[in-house]
């Protein structure tokens, strides 16, 4: 069970969409969930990481991301500790006095504060740049590289389609941040050489360029870069006279003697350095560094609600489920083929009796009198007669009858009814059983009406009975 | 029989469709139940059980329909209520009680059990008549019977065929109802839909209440689905005119053969998205088993532009001058930290010119290279995205056409669907100023770029709009 105020990781990112493309449930389903889960509803990334985690069980292969991830922290810690190693190594070679020249605060300064202001600056920018930057920023993913070299040779398809997941907008957050990581244990591991440098040797700094710049100017830029500490340590700003003392001039040959006679005070470069260091390439690079988590995890919880299928999901969370399908299957009707079985297309002129089902005794006559067909005896049955009625009828029917039904009504099992009584009429020889049309119609029948009643008579066996078909 | 009508016997609304066979009963519980899974046949006796259609919302019914089989036998039905000894009104419905009790084993009686167990259970009843075929005294008998079961009650003039016979069944049918509608199953707009429920909330007092909130829900529904079909017509246009198809060659360039099977590859997958979309639009308004006669998404005649890509490790040529160019900076970084600062940096400046030119000139030659037995460059011809300007308005209209033919289409209906005059609608539902805006997202997706969210909505409000138009 997720709290109301559950974090976003990467991890669950990638499990939910490794979720939901094995599995997204359905509208049913996934309603049934949230209501169940009541409490989370105005927390959706809330719900999403509950219904993950109750289905992630349903994702058959193996799980991609978790390989994913360990590639991504193997590389991760590689890259750490070769960031590490390369501060600590670099800072060894900037301060490394053979006795002969001494080290050039200049240089260390350009690794410890020009190059990290420069890169802090280029971080910010490509942060706040548009898509295209973004994607050129995506070149530099470090797993694009692994990826790509690593599915050239194993086909590792599951780094591939991993990488898919993620939008070029977070995958910038997702280096920036790394960047400031191994950037921060670069400046950590110079700082600390800087440390083992002046505790395990005695280095005497001085500061030396080409250019025309008096020490007191250059004692003016030390103090403005020293500002954010000046005030509480101002023993770690380089006075006027140290800067003087050690303005070291290569083409002077040698070593100033001034320098050597003053080596404990050229030591006390080191704490202006080490805080040049704590300051522009630890401080300042945590600062972004957290400012790039915050971004990166507020990225990540963005694109967590835009995966594909998690629209669905909270849409689905949210709208009332209304299902309106039957509970009870039904049986499927078996029709049985149309043949000419018991059809006639003969209509006599002349018949014994003449009956009517569900007709009027009027309308009876009007048909017998539009068809030109003439009987002894005219019944009507069916309609508002009653059994014993229709009993008489069917008893003393003779030989030939004809039987006029509306071709529009089915037949019911009321009328079955009294046509087995009237076929049990050993008098009755035979019974046609005539479809009419509508008045309107002239009485002409459809084919799809008589059809029905063909398969009627038909499915009563009888040799007795025909239906007419004309 | 009882316990049955008993567990029925639940507080919210129930309507019993009933009639003569074959007169559109399982067509009007189909409709107003949105379920094209009812069986539905000219032949009498097609339904043979009742079946119950609640109407549910997470679970809770808010009413229930109930598709019943004919009268067979009511005559005889009729013939057994009278005989036995006179009640009063208000006792009726026992003596229909008693009959169902007295016969629920009697197979001659099976259809008129099942429809009237479900009154008999505190059912409204739904009389649906055929008002196209003239009025007949021997419904007489059927609606006796109902009046019998003394539950509120409507009729419902269906007119299945083409003559109109209404004014003769509503004078019949006002002595037996307290109300008639007419209501086609097969044509029914969703409005006439709303106002038969509105009707039939008017029977009985109880019932107002949860035929409205129905009603809400249904109209909720509705929108609901209009914006889903919206929605999946979206990402089909985006999937489909981003889409990419790659094809590994072996040398360049592609052969003829090679550029055919590859377009012809791009296309199937075209249209296998168009049929997917389809299907999406079928499953949101619950059209299950619908067939389709319709015009094949046709693409012969839209030229498809292939382009040959080579890349090493995966890399194109550009990546991989970024990547010659890193590794050489890095590199001579790290010569230059070994000077001690003496290098100013030239180490890094030459290493990255000398990977990045390096990167640039030794594509071809590195192309070539085997690792481990593999090539470690490969060739790709790939199709797409589509560059025709109309096809993306042929592919709208042909989905637009379609999603509004099935939003509109009665779950009554058992005929074929035709959908073979599409182009006819591409040109009427998408006008010049719907054009620009569409174009905008077109001319992205062309470029293989990401369409703005913005662009994305007004894209979808312009579809809205068209879509909802043909609905009207």
């Amino acid at each position: 069970m997720q709290t109301k105020n559950s974090k976003i990781s990467i991890k669950s990112y990638l499990l939910l969409s490794e979720t939901l493309d094995e599995y997204r449930g359905t509208h049913e389903e996934n309603r049934l969930f949230a209501l169940k889960h009541n409490e989370l509803t105005d927390h959706p990334k809330e719900m999403l990481l509950t219904w993950m985690q109750k289905h992630h069980f349903k994702v058959t292969q193996t799980s991609k991301s978790e390989s994913f991830l360990h590639q991504l922290s193997t590389l991760g810690n590689f890259i750490g500790l070769f960031s590490f190693i390369f501060g600590f190594f670099a800072g060894i070679g900037l301060l490394s006095y053979s006795g002969e020249a001494p080290v050039n605060v200049i240089y260390y300064l350009l690794f410890a504060m020009i190059i990290p202001l420069l890169s802090i600056y280029l971080s910010i920018i490509s942060l706040l740049s548009n898509q295209t930057i973004s994607n050129f920023f995506s070149i530099f993913f470090p797993l694009h590289w692994v990826e790509k070299i690593l599915g050239f040779f194993i086909v590792n398809e599951k780094v591939d389609s991993i990488n898919k997941v993620f939008s070029p907008e977070l995958k910038k957050w997702m280096f920036t941040s790394r960047l400031q990581l191994f950037s921060l244990l670069f400046s950590i591991g110079l700082l600390l050489a800087l440390l083992f440098m002046v505790v395990s040797k005695d280095i005497a700094f001085s500061w030396s360029t080409t250019l025309q710049v008096a020490p007191v100017e250059f004692f003016k830029l030390l103090a403005c870069i020293g500002i954010p500490w000046g005030e509480s340590m101002p023993s770690a700003i380089p006075s006027v006279e140290l800067i003087e003392m050690s303005h070291y001039y290569r083409l002077g040959g040698n070593l100033d003697t001034q320098m050597i006679q003053n080596a404990d005070k050229l030591g006390a470069w080191w704490k202006y350095l080490a805080m040049v260091t704590l300051f522009y390439a630890i401080f300042l690079r945590f600062l972004l560094w957290l400012a790039t988590r915050y971004g990166y995890q507020e990225q990540l919880e963005k694109d967590f609600l835009s995966l594909d299928g998690v629209a669905k999901l909270l849409r689905d969370f949210k709208t009332p489920y209304v299902s309106t399908e039957a509970l009870k299957v039904e049986t499927h009707l078996e029709i049985a083929e149309e043949t000419n079985e018991q059809v006639t297309h003969d209509v006599s002129k002349d018949y014994h009796n003449i009956i009517a089902w569900n007709f009027s005794l009027d309308e009876l006559t009007l048909v017998n009198d539009s068809k030109n067909i003439d009987s002894f005896f005219l019944n009507t049955v069916g309609g508002n007669h009653s059994f014993k009625e229709d009993q008489m009828v069917a008893q003393e029917a003779k030989e030939m009858v004809l039987l006029y039904v509306k071709s529009w009504e089915p037949p019911t099992m009321d009328f079955v009814d009294f046509l087995e009584e009237l076929l049990e009429n050993k008098n009755v020889y035979e019974v046609k059983v005539y479809p009419l049309g509508t008045a309107a119609r002239h009485y002409e029948s459809n084919e799809q009406e008589v059809a029905i009643w063909k398969r009627k008579i038909q499915g009563l066996k009888s040799k007795k009975v025909w239906v007419v078909d004309v | 029989m009882y316990s049955n009508e008993k567990k029925l016997n639940n507080n919210y609304p129930k309507f019993a469709v009933v009639g003569h066979p074959n007169k559109g009963k399982s067509s009007i519980v189909s409709s107003l139940a949105l379920d094209d899974s009812v069986q539905i046949g000219d032949t009498p006796g097609t339904t043979q059980i009742k079946r119950g259609f609640p109407l549910k919302v997470d679970g809770k019914i808010i009413y229930e329909l109930f598709d019943t089989p004919g009268f067979q036998r009511a005559r005889r039905v009729l013939s057994w209520l009278n005989d036995q000894e006179p009640v009063s009104a208000d006792k009726r419905s026992d003596v229909v009680r008693a009959f169902i009790s007295a016969h629920k084993n009697d197979e001659r009686f099976r259809d008129e059990i099942e429809l009237l167990a479900p009154i008999m259970a505190g059912a409204g009843i739904i009389y649906v008549v055929d008002a196209s075929k003239p009025y007949g005294p021997e419904y007489e008998v059927e609606m006796e019977i109902l009046r019998w079961c003394g539950q509120p009650s409507m009729a419902i003039l269906n007119l299945i065929g083409q003559e109109d016979y209404r004014d003769q069944w509503k004078s019949a049918l006002g002595h037996y109802f307290r109300m008639v509608r007419t209501f086609n199953p097969i044509k029914a707009t969703f409005t006439e839909h709303m106002e038969l429920l509105d009707s039939m909330s008017q029977l009985k007092e109880e019932w107002t209440k949860p035929i409205k909130v129905a009603i809400s829900v249904l109209e909720d529904l509705q929108e609901q689905k209009v914006e889903q079909s919206i929605e999946s017509i979206v990402n089909n246009m985006l999937k489909t005119l981003s889409f990419v198809y790659t094809y590994s060659i072996r040398d360049e360039p592609a052969t003829p053969d090679e550029e055919k099977q590859s377009k012809s590859a791009y296309r199937e997958k075209i249209i296998t998205y168009e049929k997917k979309q389809e299907k999406n639009i079928e499953s949101i308004w619950n059209h299950r088993s619908i067939e389709k006669i319709e015009n094949a998404l046709v693409l012969d005649n839209v030229g498809l532009f292939s382009k040959e890509s080579a890349s090493i490790f995966g890399l194109s040529q550009q990546q991989l001058i970024i990547t010659g160019a890193s590794a050489g900076a890095v590199g001579g970084l790290g010569i230059d930290l070994l000077l001690g600062g003496g290098s100013f940096f030239l180490g890094s400046l030459i290493g990255g010119a000398v990977g990045g030119v390096g990167a640039m000139m030794g594509f071809d030659n590195l192309y070539e290279v085997k690792v481990l037995g593999q090539s470690i460059g490969s060739r790709e011809l790939s199709i797409g995205p589509m560059q025709n300007l109309n096809f993306p308005y042929i592919l709208l209209g042909r989905s637009l056409y379609h999603a509004s033919v099935i939003a509109k289409r009665s779950h009554a209906i058992r005929e074929n669907i035709n959908l073979d005059n599409e182009e006819f609608f591409t040109e009427q539902i998408i006008d010049s100023e719907m054009r620009k805006t569409l174009e905008k997202v077109h001319l992205k997706l062309r470029k293989d770029e990401k369409p703005e969210e913005e662009e994305l909505e007004a894209y979808k409000k312009v579809l809205m709009e068209s879509f909802l138009s043909l609905l009207k």
